[in-house]
C-alpha cells in the first residue's frame, strides 16, 4: 500500500526518489518541490495525509553511517576525537516531515537534504497549522531557517541564548545562565561556580578536568 | 537523639569578645550583665526556634514528576502535616520553606530567584530530588546543575523521585536545623546576600 503512494507521489514528481526504512517509507524531494509535493499529499482524495505528526531535523556530522561512508555512529565518549577528525558531510542536514492520513491509515516521510552554508527552507506552515510550532522548535534546535513563517522565534531556550544546542558540534556541556551561579565547595561537582558563572568552563568545574577548551566537546 | 541548641553569632549583635576567632565561640569575659542576656537570648533564641521548626509553611516550586512525591508526602497516608508543615502557600510572601520540587533549568533560574527574593525573612530552602540537589541526570545545555548554583539550600534530599519518608526525614533534619540556629527577636534579619 505504503508503494503505491511512493508510485502516487513519483508519477506526479518524478525527481522525488522512494526508498524504504524498516517498513517506513520514505520520499526524498528537492527543496523547491518540498510545498508541491506536500500540499499534494495533503490534497490528493488517494493520499488524504491531513496529519502531520512531525517536523525532525537530523545532523548527520558525528553520523558515519551509509551517508558519509563511514563505520558506525561516532562515539559520543569521544566526541572531540569525532569533530577533529570529522569527515566533510555534505548534505549536513536533512529535515523530514512526518505525515500520516487517518482515513487511509498510512504514513509516508518526506526528507529534504540540506546543505550547511544553505540552511533554508520554505514554510508550510499556511499548509498545516501545526506546523507553526514544529518550524520554530527545528530552527531552534537547529537553525534551519523557514522562508514565509509567520513568527519565526526560539520555541523551547530562551531569546539570550547564542547558538542552537542540537546541532553536535554544540559543546555538550555549554551552558549560557541567565542569573549569575553562586560560588560553593562540592566535592563532586567540583568547587567554585558552575559552567559560564564568573567565567569559568564547566570542564574546569569537574574533578580531575583542566583547561579543556571549554568551546569544543569536554 | 538529644542536641543541645548550637547559637551561631550572626548580624548586628554586641558579642563579647572571643578567643580563637568566632568559630570557637569562647566568651573570654562574662559579666553578669552578659551572662544573664545570654541566658536569656539561649532561652527566646530555642522558644523561637521551637515555634518556627513547628509551623514551617512551604512553597512548593513544583517543576517536574517529584511533584508527584510532594502530593503523595503532603495527602493522607503520609501527612507532612504531623510535623507541623501543615499548609502549603501558593504565594511565597507567606512561606518560610521554599520546597524545589524538580528540574531547574536555566530558563527558570530568573523565576526561581524572584520567588526566593520574594520569601520574608526567616526562610529557608529544601532542594527536592536529585534534580534539584545536583541537576540529576540532566547534563546538558538546558540544566542547571542544582538550584545551589542559584539560590543558597538547606537541606537536600535525593532521590528521583525520593519517597515520601525521605522528604520526612529531610524535614527532620531541617527541623534540627532551625532548631539550632541562633534567634532573636526583635532584630532585622539580614538575608544572606545571593549576589
Amino acid at each position: 500500500m505504503a508503494q503505491a503512494l511512493i508510485d502516487r507521489v513519483r508519477e506526479k514528481f518524478a525527481a522525488a526518489k522512494g526508498s524504504s526504512h524498516r517498513g517506513d517509507e520514505v520520499v526524498t524531494v528537492e527543496r523547491g518541490d518540498l510545498v508541491a509535493v506536500i500540499a499534494f499529499l495533503r490534497n490528493d482524495s488517494a493520499c488524504d495525509m491531513k496529519l502531520l505528526r512531525q517536523i525532525a531535523a537530523v545532523d548527520l556530522l558525528t553520523f558515519a553511517g551509509e551517508t558519509t561512508g563511514g563505520g558506525s555512529l561516532a562515539s559520543i565518549e569521544a566526541p572531540a576525537y569525532a569533530t577533529a577528525h570529522k569527515p566533510q558531510v555534505e548534505p549536513r542536514y536533512y529535515v523530514s516531515y512526518n505525515l500520516y492520513s487517518i482515513t487511509k491509515k498510512q504514513s509516508l516521510r518526506v526528507r529534504v537534504d540540506l546543505r550547511s552554508d544553505d540552511l533554508k527552507l520554505p514554510s508550510i506552515a499556511s499548509l498545516y497549522k501545526t506546523a507553526d510550532w514544529w518550524e520554530r522548535y527545528v530552527y531552534d534546535m537547529f537553525g534551519v531557517v523557514f522562508e514565509g513563517h509567520p513568527d519565526l522565534r526560539r520555541l523551547l531556550m530562551y531569546p539570550e541564548f547564542v547558538g542552537h544546542p542540537l546541532r553536535k558540534d554544540y559543546p555538550v556541556r555549554k551552558r549560557q545562565p541567565l542569573v549569575p551561579e553562586l560560588d560553593f565547595p562540592d566535592l563532586v561537582r567540583g568547587p567554585g561556580p558552575g559552567p559560564g558563572g564568573a567565567g569559568v568552563p564547566m570542564s574546569q568545574t569537574h574533578v580531575g578536568r583542566k583547561n579543556v577548551d571549554p568551546n569544543t566537546y569536554d | 537523639m538529644s542536641r543541645l541548641p548550637v547559637l551561631y553569632p550572626e548580624g548586628h549583635v554586641p558579642e563579647s569578645p572571643r578567643v580563637g576567632g568566632e568559630d570557637k565561640s569562647v566568651p573570654v569575659l562574662l559579666s553578669r550583665l552578659d551572662e544573664s542576656l545570654g541566658w536569656f537570648e539561649k532561652a527566646l533564641s530555642g522558644t523561637l526556634g521551637w515555634a518556627r521548626k513547628n509551623s514551617i509553611f512551604q512553597y512548593p516550586f513544583v517543576t517536574a514528576c517529584c511533584g508527584m512525591e510532594y502530593m503523595s508526602a503532603m495527602a493522607g497516608r503520609y501527612d507532612i502535616a504531623r510535623f507541623g508543615a501543615e499548609f502549603p502557600r501558593f504565594t511565597p510572601r507567606q512561606a518560610d520553606l521554599l520546597m524545589i520540587v524538580g528540574t531547574i533549568n536555566v530558563k527558570q533560574t530568573p523565576v526561581l530567584r524572584r520567588v526566593y527574593d520574594q520569601m520574608c525573612e526567616p526562610k529557608w530552602v529544601m532542594a527536592f530530588g536529585v534534580c534539584a540537589s545536583s541537576g540529576g541526570f540532566y547534563d546538558n545545555y538546558a540544566t542547571v546543575q542544582g538550584a545551589d548554583r542559584v539560590i543558597p539550600v538547606d537541606v537536600y534530599v535525593p532521590g528521583c523521585p525520593p519517597r515520601p519518608e525521605q522528604v520526612l526525614d529531610g524535614l527532620k533534619i531541617l527541623q534540627e536545623k532551625i532548631q539550632s540556629q541562633r534567634h532573636r527577636a526583635a532584630t532585622v534579619e539580614k538575608a544572606k546576600d545571593v549576589g
